[in-house]
């Protein structure tokens, strides 16, 4: 509860006033009489005044103060989870990873942090827009949250952004500071570049430090037959030549480390081997930023994908695929299946046929650019024999016949006939086949990816009829809308992920805290900008209209009391 | 407080003075006063004819002589006649110890007086219970008289036994309470030969103290109503006062039953020779 004018408490003085002058009256002297009907009136307003009943009986005495709490409530303007008319000052933070550089005994979050508590005392800031800068910004507080309740959020924030573009915070920071050229400030921990235009209205400071640093510039895991390899490159992001111990750990073998010397702004790539199915640690020593030299890698196994082929498959065909499926990784014969090959008309996942009449295609070809099923695949030299056109969308054609289409429940249709072609004797079939099965693998429920990168967007797929959840490091979790192959926004945190189907532990993924350009702290500093146009400091909150609520409550008492203190007189009346 | 009943005012009150009965016929036991009903008296009533049957005893042989036709002397029977004291115990007259200590007095010396006429009294006195006595019993029970009624004297009287046929009633209270008067004088005057209503009133009854605020307390409801007693409002009380007792008086006249009111102020003395004396005769 919040008073938007507590001078209006003032009119709960009237209450000692009333108690007063209720045990004022009370004090008269009783007096016994033989008739009291020969001491009515029918009109006793006219005689002694309302009053005097009104102040006779204990309940209205309390209705009468109940009154007078609530009128002093409306004229200070309670305000019951709901913000007052007050300041309202938008603040933009970087989001940057970098952030968290620990300079001086302190990060440049921490400081940010203290920076805004002065901002908002400053300001007089009754209510604040926190606005977090990032790929996509977001608002850590707000629009318009109370003080107090911005800056707890703002306790919990933790930035964990790649670098990224200021811009789109600016321009929500401008369209949420209301109509006008009101003041918006921006705390980064860095200058901001010359092709960044700051709004006239911003005040921009920085409360970042120049410091040296050490980071892993990127890092992949392979697992194989139990065995894990892993590379990382190292980055030394400071003007003196560094001799970096870099340590790899796993759970279930014996920890390595590598000693590596870094040139000036020099990288190297370090890459070792355990035998472990176990999530693998990298550490570097620590220095200013720490989230960047350490890293969590999780096992990502290739996942095998169930091939079967349907009965009706002409013998060429078969051949053609049994003698891919027999060579390719992670790939193996079974029923049931994840990925079936069926004669055209069959409730296979890809027919593979062609009805007649056929037709033979030397080029050219008409593939759909950016169709993850046809990357790679080169028909130079080939020949394919079609047949009559199948059903879906096209994603490959040449001439008016369909090549290869794909249906709205994803069923691809090749319209090759194998024994007419050379398609199976050229590259491109085991490219065509290995991009069918990566696509059926990517298909299966989880995370296809085990480690992001910071910003990336997070793909999912995710099994209809279940509830999936996310579980982010600091162990919020999050509903994932929709089934099927999803692509989340980029998640906003570095560290392990957890997914969970229907509450039970599911997949992981992790997302690395890797960006050279948050990484080298070096461009980091003092950085001023002077707003063009100084004006008011902040807008004025939505004005939000005085709540009406204490009148109807102080009508409904002074009525109720009313009623208390006339029904006795409209008994005497009657009498 | 119970204020005891002094029996010495009220015998030098009644000193010299018997009750003043009304001059019709009354019933009662045998007695010295004439009866409504013929009897063997000695005083003479009416003559009639003869008819068969009649007492020969009766025969005015003078009559006889004088007309030559059988004349018959009628006589009527001596009565002492029932006097019943009906006395108002509510709450009311218990608002000062004057009021509820004339009221005793009265009533006792209603009683005196009866008893010196060779009457029976019978008392009948209201309150959270009702109480009868005749006899000597009577002053007994008026000086344990409370005046703890908590409802108006006609409804607290429906709780005693029926009023019995008597020569004269005697009703005392303050008569303020809200029941039509006509009612409830015709049922007090049912039965009874003679008929008198006396009214006890306080002074402060009579003329309240005004000036100032005051919660006033219904003595026998309870309620309360709080009032500034400026000299227009104690006007006010006083002409619905005057009014209602000019209500009582009517009904008195209705029934042609006698209207008293004394004032508590004063002594029994002075108001048995003064508000009170219709009820007295000089022996």
């Amino acid at each position: 509860m919040t008073l938007g004018f507590p001078l209006g408490l003032l009119a709960l003085a009237a209450v000692p006033a009333l108690v007063a002058a209720y045990f004022l009256r009370r004090r008269q002297p009783p007096r016994t009489v033989s008739a009291l009907f020969l001491w009515r009136t029918p009109d006793q307003r006219a005689e002694a005044g309302p009053r005097l009943n009104r102040f006779s009986r204990e309940s209205s005495l309390a209705l009468e103060i109940l009154a007078v709490l609530f009128a002093a409530l409306f004229l200070s303007d309670v305000r019951c989870g709901q913000a007052v008319n007050q300041q309202h000052v938008v603040i933009i933070l970087d989001g940057s990873l970098s952030m968290n550089a620990r300079v001086g005994g302190s990060t440049a979050t921490e400081r940010a942090k203290t920076e805004i508590a002065r901002i908002a005392r400053q300001e007089n800031a009754g209510v604040l827009t926190l606005i977090e800068t990032g790929v996509k910004p977001t608002l850590i507080a707000g629009p318009q949250q109370e003080r107090d309740r911005a800056l707890s959020a703002l306790e919990r924030w933790t930035p964990a952004q790649p670098a990224h573009d200021i811009t789109p915070a600016l321009t929500l920071a401008r369209e949420l500071s209301g109509a006008g050229e009101h003041h918006i400030f921006f705390l980064t921990d860095g200058p901001v570049g010359d092709a960044v235009a700051i709004p006239s209205q911003v005040e921009g400071r920085s409360v970042g430090k120049q410091a040296n640093n050490l980071a892993f510039l990127s890092a992949q895991r392979r697992d194989e037959d139990g065995k894990a390899q892993v590379t990382v490159r190292v980055g030394n992001f400071s003007d003196t030549p560094q001799n970096v111990e870099v340590r790899f750990s796993a759970a279930d073998d014996a920890p390595q480390k590598q000693q590596v010397k870094l040139q000036p702004s020099g990288t190297a790539v370090l890459r070792v081997g355990f035998k472990t199915s176990q999530p693998i640690t990298v550490t570097l020593p620590d220095d200013a930023l720490a989230e960047d030299g350490h890293l969590t890698l999780l096992p990502s196994p290739l996942a095998d994908v169930t091939v079967s082929l349907l009965e009706g498959l002409d013998a060429a065909g078969q051949q053609a695929l049994r003698r891919f499926l027999s060579v390719a990784p992670g790939v193996k014969l079974s029923v049931p299946s994840l990925l079936t090959f069926g004669p055209p008309g069959s409730t296979a996942g890809v027919t593979l046929g062609a009805k007649p009449p056929l037709k033979s295609f030397v080029g050219p070809f008409f593939a759909q650019k950016g169709n993850t099923l046809l990357d790679d695949v080169q028909l130079g030299g080939v020949v394919w024999t079609a047949g009559e056109n199948p059903p879906g969308r096209v994603l490959m054609s040449a001439g008016d016949v369909v090549l290869i289409s794909e249906d709205d429940d994803g069923v691809v249709h090749l319209n090759l006939d194998i024994g007419r072609s050379n398609v199976q004797r050229t590259v491109a079939w085991p490219v065509l086949l290995s991009n069918l099965v990566r696509q059926s693998r990517l298909s299966t429920p989880g995370f296809p990816r085990k480690h992001l990168m910071l910003g990336e967007d997070t793909p999912l797929v995710a099994s209809p009829g279940s509830t999936w959840e996310l579980i982010a490091p600091d162990g919020q979790s999050r509903h994932v809308m929709g089934s099927g192959v999803l692509t989340l926004p980029p998640l906003n945190a570095s560290g392990q992920w957890k997914l969970e189907k229907d509450g039970e532990p599911f997949d992981a993924l992790v997302v690395l805290p890797l960006d050279p350009r948050e990484s080298d702290l070096r461009t980091r500093g003092a950085w001023e900008v002077i707003p063009a146009r100084p004006q008011a400091f902040a807008s004025f909150a939505t004005a939000h209209p005085r709540p009406w609520w204490p009148i109807l409550v102080v009508l409904a008492l002074v009525l109720l009391d009313f009623w208390l203190t006339a029904a006795p007189r409209r008994k005497e009346a009657t009498t | 407080m119970t204020v005891r009943l002094d029996q010495g005012v009220v015998e030098r009150a009644a000193a010299g003075c018997a009750l003043r009965l009304p001059r019709g016929p009354h019933r009662g036991k045998l007695g010295e006063v004439r009866a409504s009903s013929v009897g063997s008296s000695l005083e003479l009533h009416d003559f009639r004819q003869y008819a068969p049957g009649d007492d020969l005893r009766q025969i005015d042989w003078n009559a006889v002589a004088r007309t030559g036709e059988l004349y018959l002397r009628v006589r009527q029977d001596e009565v002492s006649p029932r006097v019943e004291v009906l006395v108002d115990g509510s709450a009311s007259i218990a608002i000062s110890d004057e009021k509820a200590a004339r009221v005793r007095e009265v009533a006792a010396w209603v009683c005196a007086l009866a008893r010196r006429g060779g009457l029976d009294p019978v008392v009948i006195a209201t309150g959270s219970t009702v109480r009868k006595a005749g006899g000597p019993a009577t002053r007994a029970m008026l000086e344990a008289l409370e005046f703890d009624g908590r409802e108006p004297f006609d409804a607290a009287l429906r709780r005693a036994p029926p009023l019995r046929p008597c020569g004269l009633r005697v009703v005392i209270s303050d008569f303020l309470f809200e029941s039509p008067p006509e009612p409830f004088a015709e049922r007090l005057a049912r039965g009874a030969s003679g008929l008198a209503l006396v009214q006890v009133l306080d002074p402060e009854d009579l003329d309240p103290s005004g000036g100032a605020g005051a919660r006033l307390t219904d003595s026998e409801s309870g309620e309360v109503l709080e009032r500034i007693l400026t000299p227009g409002v104690v006007d006010q009380y006083l002409a619905r006062l005057k009014a209602h007792v000019s209500l009582w008086q009517g009904a008195a006249r209705r029934v042609r039953a006698s209207w008293s009111q004394a004032s508590a102020e004063f002594t029994l003395d002075a108001l048995a020779r003064r508000e009170l004396n219709e009820l007295v005769e000089v022996a």
